[in-house]
């Protein structure tokens, strides 16, 4: 039986129309000039300029999260290499420009750094501060000339074109900026691209789909101050004298207005903004403080009202309109699970019955309460087992230490005789465990398509130097994951989805994506966090048989689960927790007759059996 | 030990509840998060003076219930009355200004202010007078440990101490009606027997309870009448007493 | 930021290094007073509302020019000055609150941005109502300076240190010991526990950020005398504040005092030292700094672990 199914719509490659449409763009693009006079042609330079640092600020900030406010000091570090190396330093243009970009990317390295230790408003704070300082040095380093600047920067050299023209320019300008926002959408769908907009939908899922979120960081603070130095070397080649003013924080407001106005998620929507508000401010020069007034108004209506900016409108009249026409949204249908390969554990490199993770007296606290308090348990390869207990027993501590997302205070966890305890979430994760929360933890602005192929993508982030040498060596490992991810989408009966957002979804289909995303990093372990919160009967059942056919293709499943019905059908061993401890383990009929099981999830009858009167008050201590 | 002082001598239209007589009236309340249903429909009373209990397995519908009569998160059907007045018009910061009292799962102490800050802040609602510091005093005296750590910052405290502070601030406004939401979560056995003692003396001074729990012994020695909920629905519900001894009760919590 | 030499002439000798010391501590201490006030601010609406608020250097800048329009164009005496300028930026603080409002407790990131917008518009409104080219307020305490050991401390910067000094006092004692305060730091500890008790949430914010601004008004109002008001003159004052907060912890009064006192000095030392590049020594001392400890000298966490 064949199990490549035809790709889904959401998955294959852009189509004629937008192809066709791409071209006429880029034929007006190339005959505007002809249109233009000395003035309009200037702004014109000016905004290609503009666009292009939006689109390294679109990169860092709408595609990776990170908050960005010195892609200023990234265009100022541009344009002064290129100005000092070329005047004082007698250097040839593209010489200069070279080395100014390799200033820039040690730049971004700089304001990088920061980032893997804080985010948000720290951030934020940071790096505007290293903008300033920035605008410190050269408004008083001699070697920048202060505020007089530097003038006679040369005109690019270029087969005897004449490039001080800046209807010449233009074209210079628009080659760069065509081919940084063809890379820039190619990294945007492509994994690495995928797995920042993950990083920034939820750090904690992506990092436990094997993420590396540090590495992922840096990548895109160097990649904007690339963009940012293009631009600087652009502008001192275009007009031939910089000084401090060019670069200051108000200019640097007025660059995150555009990529806000415009639309920072999408790389278009920066492009468009840098555009609109570069001809805005121009025509408003004489005018600049109501045109200040303006855009920081047209900010604060955009953050409160319409947050994806500009390009995001026509989307919100789409959803308007559906909801006017009262459609409750799509017609596609959840189709059939089907089962996936039998393969014994074997097939993983595991023993079936033999121990595949081993949790020894693990011991973890948060301010004064122990959550997990010497917990000891042994989940064997092959088996379904069933972790229950009452409401803050410790289920969700102890995934949450063994995925990695805390360090224990104190006990080991090892992982077929490896030890893990301590390792960071995305490593836990390649090492083959993955899971679900229970709070479900989907990556909201990612189609269900794009949410699979972050987790079928388990390369190490260090993979991605083929951007830059190797490209199609990416084209052609993208294809292979959407052809893997379509084979799995379609075995989850979700194929129909592929191209929606999760948020639009009911609520049984995000769970059932979340479980086919875990199953997607071809894990040996998976720990299911609650799979049946939410579910009706029906759902239950075919979650039932679900997870027995994950367990048959290889996997090793351990589940948190409230619902006794499901848990004593399903599981073939029980481990019951209470206030951090182990108080039972067993098979499911033993289990739900212990007393000691009645007593934690009952409660102690009131009335004083003599048992009670013997059992220690252990339970003091955990006041 | 006193505890009177704690609860109002009236109920919020000047009498022991109006309208039919009861205090609260939930009629098919059904709470949604998404597309997901918390509460199926939920329909019962409390009548003035009565303990009324909520049971059933993580994930019934129990909190939520809960917290959708506090107002802390929106109806998708039913209504809510409280005496003979509409809940679904009053903000969920005016339910004590009614006489409804809140102590949250998971306690929800002012964790950076004092024991005294907290207390005093349950009493937002009224003047800061010799009234309220009555009102201090008489908690402190239910709850002695309290009085020793007054000083102490909330976030220091044990967790059963943080509950008895969680309490002792919702009694801080007097209320007619005290909604507890599983005071007995993650308390040692000792703990929990002293929280039960606690509320059946409220109980007993005439102050109404609806205590969400999942313990259901805890509720059964609490309250007087009880519902068990199952998937956001009524699966059972009688007195206390009877349902004690239903088997149904186990097997709906440990699935035998 | 211009920051003049403190030296005009001294006689020579091993006094002057101590001299020299003592005197840039003293310009140190005096505009770190400055600084705290504004870290003052920044601290309290982000322990209150969890907002930090980019638009305080520009209510800074409006705070300054109102002050300086009471004093000097309608003649009012600088101390009825200051509160007035006070209360007109406090109701300004109320507007942004009000707008932004749906954004709280939601999106940070936006809510973030949303204040920058809101600080630009504030900056515009300066420049067209009272023009770009910025003026001198004169010193409302025309005596001489005082002369401790051979160290000239203008009388002027001793109202500021003292003015600051009694807005910390106020402040804790509002927060300590009044209902309302109370009710705003409950706010931020747990906002649901707080609706619950009673408080609106909404209302204890809106006046969280009116006293914000009202705090940044009054450092601007104080700081005009010592620096040149301009439309710009919040931008660095705000920035320096902020790191002033974070430095001392964001959300710890304390902490907002001992950093505007820390920047200013450091800043001081910096200008003497290393002359126009006080900023950048500010900055990357700063950065560094935040790097080892994000928690600040009192403060809280935030720090990622993926």
């Amino acid at each position: 039986m064949s199990r490549s199914p035809s790709l889904p719509a959401a998955l294959r490659a852009p189509q004629a129309a937008r192809a066709g449409g791409l071209v006429l763009l880029a034929v007006a693009a190339w005959l505007l000039p002809y249109q233009l006079n000395v003035y309009w042609i200037s702004v014109a330079d000016i905004a290609i300029l503009f666009a292009l640092l939006a689109v390294g600020m679109g990169l860092v900030m709408g595609v990776a999260g990170q908050v960005n406010l010195a892609q200023i000091a990234f265009f100022g570090v541009g344009a002064y290499t290129t100005a000092i190396l070329t005047t004082r330093d007698g250097y040839g243009f593209w010489t200069a420009a070279v080395l100014a970009m390799i200033a820039t990317a040690l730049a971004g390295v700089v304001v990088g750094t920061p980032a893997l230790r804080v985010q948000s408003h720290y951030l934020g704070i940071v790096t505007l501060g290293l903008a300033v300082a920035f605008i410190d040095w050269i408004t008083n380093a001699p070697v920048t000339n202060g505020d007089s600047g530097i003038s006679g920067i040369p005109a690019p050299p270029l087969l005897g074109i004449n490039l001080s023209s800046q209807y010449l320019y233009y074209y210079l300008e628009l080659i760069v900026l065509a081919g940084g926002l063809a890379f820039g959408l190619f990294i945007v769908h492509t994994p690495l691209g995928r797995r920042m907009r993950a990083m920034r939908d939820d750090p904690l899922a992506a990092s436990a789909a094997a993420t590396e979120i540090r590495p992922l960081r840096m990548i895109a603070f160097v990649l904007a101050s690339v963009y940012g130095g293009a631009a600087g070397v652009l502008y001192a080649g275009m007009i031939g004298y910089i000084a401090p003013e060019t670069f200051s924080i108000a200019d640097m407001f007025l660059l995150l207005a555009m990529v806000i106005i415009g639309g920072r998620r999408s790389l278009a929507g920066c492009v468009i903004g840098a555009v609109v508000l570069t001809v805005v401010q121009q025509q408003l020069i004489n005018l600049a403080a109501y045109a200040q007034l303006g855009y920081g108004l047209v900010v604060v209506a955009v953050v409160v009202f319409a947050p994806a900016g500009l390009v995001g409108i026509p989307g919100r009249f789409r959803s308007l309109y559906r909801r006017w026409r009262g459609s409750t949204g799509t017609s596609a249908v959840l189709e059939p699970f089907r089962p996936l390969p039998v393969a014994p554990a074997a097939a993983a490199g595991v023993t079936p019955g033999e121990p595949l993770l081993e949790v020894s007296h693990l011991v973890r606290r948060f301010r004064g309460v122990t959550a997990l308090d010497d917990i000891s348990l042994t989940v064997r390869a092959g088996e379904i087992l069933g972790i229950v207990g009452p409401n803050g027993s410790g289920k969700t501590t102890l995934f949450n230490v063994i995925s990695g997302f805390y360090r224990p205070h104190g006990g080991a966890i090892t992982l077929n005789g490896r030890p893990v305890s301590g390792m960071r979430p995305s490593q836990v994760s390649r090492l083959g465990v993955a899971r679900t929360f229970q709070h479900l933890r989907l990556f909201g602005n990612l189609t269900v398509a794009d949410n699979m192929l972050v987790s079928l993508d388990r390369t190490r982030t260090w993979w991605s130097w083929r951007y830059l040498c190797w490209p199609f060596g990416i084209w052609r490992y993208d294809r292979a994951l959407k052809r893997r991810a379509a084979e799995l989408l379609a075995d989850f009966g979700l194929a129909q989805f592929a191209g929606m957002l999760p948020g639009t979804l009911p609520y049984g289909i995000q769970r059932r994506l979340e479980l086919a995303r875990a199953i997607a990093g071809a894990p040996r372990l998976l720990l299911l966090d609650e799979p049946a919160a939410g579910l009706n009967g029906e759902e239950r059942a075919q979650l039932a048989m679900i997870v027995r056919s994950i367990r048959d293709s290889g996997v090793t499943v351990v589940l948190i689960e409230h619902n006794m019905g499901l848990v004593m059908s399903l599981c073939e061993r029980i481990v019951v927790l209470d206030s951090g401890l182990v108080i039972a383990e067993g098979l499911p009929a033993q289990v739900s007759s212990d007393p000691a099981v009645l007593e934690a999830y009952l409660g102690k009858s009131a009335v004083p059996s003599p048992r009670a009167s013997e059992a220690p008050q252990a339970s003091e201590a955990s006041q | 030990m006193r505890t009177r002082g704690l609860t109002r001598d009236t109920g919020p239209t000047g009498n022991h509840g109006g309208g039919d007589g009861q205090l609260l009236s939930v009629s098919e309340l059904a709470v949604r998060y998404g597309g997901v249903s918390a509460v199926r429909s939920v329909s019962f009373t409390v009548a003035p003076g009565q303990a009324v209990g909520l049971i059933g397995a993580n994930g019934a519908g129990k909190t939520s219930t809960l917290r959708a009569l506090m107002g802390l998160v929106p109806r998708a059907a039913g209504s809510v009355w409280f005496g003979d007045r509409d809940l679904a018009k009053v903000p969920a910061r005016d339910m004590v200004r009614l006489g409804i009292g809140y102590v949250p799962e998971g306690r929800h102490v002012f964790p950076g202010l004092t024991v005294e800050k907290n207390l005093l802040l349950g009493a937002y609602a009224r003047r800061w007078d010799g009234a309220t510091r009555d009102t201090l005093s008489t908690v402190y005296e239910l709850f002695p440990v309290l009085a020793e750590m007054r000083g102490r910052l909330a976030g220091a405290l044990s967790g059963g101490q943080q509950q008895m502070l969680a309490i002792g601030r919702a009694l801080m406004a007097r209320p007619v009606l005290l909604l507890l939401d599983e005071p007995s979560m993650g308390l040692s056995p000792r703990l929990v027997e002293i929280i039960g003692e606690t509320l059946r003396r409220l109980r007993d001074e005439g102050l109404s309870l609806l205590l969400v729990e999942q313990n259901a012994m805890l509720t059964f020695e609490t309250t007087t009448d009880c519902l068990v909920l199952e998937n956001g629905e009524i699966a059972l519900s009688g007195p206390a007493a009877e349902l004690s001894r239903n088997s149904r009760v186990r097997s709906i919590y440990i699935g035998v | 930021m211009e920051r003049s030499s403190p030296l005009a002439s001294l006689p020579s000798g091993d006094d002057e290094a101590v001299q020299s010391f003592f005197q840039t501590l003293v310009s140190g201490l005096s505009f770190g007073a400055v600084y705290a006030l504004v870290a003052l601010g920044f601290s309290l609406v982000y322990r209150t509302m969890g907002l930090v608020n980019f638009a305080h250097g520009a209510v800074l800048t409006i705070g300054a020019y109102v002050a300086s329009t009471f004093y000097l164009s309608a003649r009012l005496p600088f101390a009825v000055a200051v509160p007035a300028a006070m209360a007109v930026t406090a109701a300004i603080g109320l507007v942004i609150e009000r707008v932004l409002r749906p954004l709280e407790n939601k999106d940070f990131d936006l809510m973030l941005i949303g204040t920058i917008g809101a600080g630009t518009v504030l900056e515009a409104a300066a420049i067209l109502i009272w023009s770009s080219s910025g003026r001198g307020v004169s010193s409302p305490v025309q005596t001489t300076p005082f002369d401790v050991g051979g160290v000239r401390i203008p009388a002027y910067n001793v109202v500021v240190i003292a003015v600051t000094a009694v807005a910390m006092a106020a402040l804790t004692l509002f927060l300590q010991r009044t209902k309302r305060g109370a009710a705003m730091q409950a706010v931020a500890m747990d906002h649901e526990a707080a609706t619950a008790v009673g408080i609106h949430v909404g209302r204890s914010n809106a006046i969280s950020f009116a006293i914000g601004a009202a705090l940044a008004a009054l450092a601007g109002a104080l700081v005009g005398p010592m620096l040149y008001v301009s439309p710009t003159m919040g931008d660095s004052l705000g920035i320096d504040g902020f790191a002033a907060a974070i430095l001392g912890g964001f959300g710890s009064i304390p902490g907002a005092i001992v950093g505007g006192l820390g920047i200013g000095v450091i800043g001081a030392f910096a200008a003497q030292s290393f002359q126009g590049y006080s900023d950048l020594v500010t900055f990357v001392v700063f950065t560094v700094l935040v790097m080892i400890r994000p928690t600040g000298i009192f403060g809280e966490r935030t720090v990622n672990r993926a």
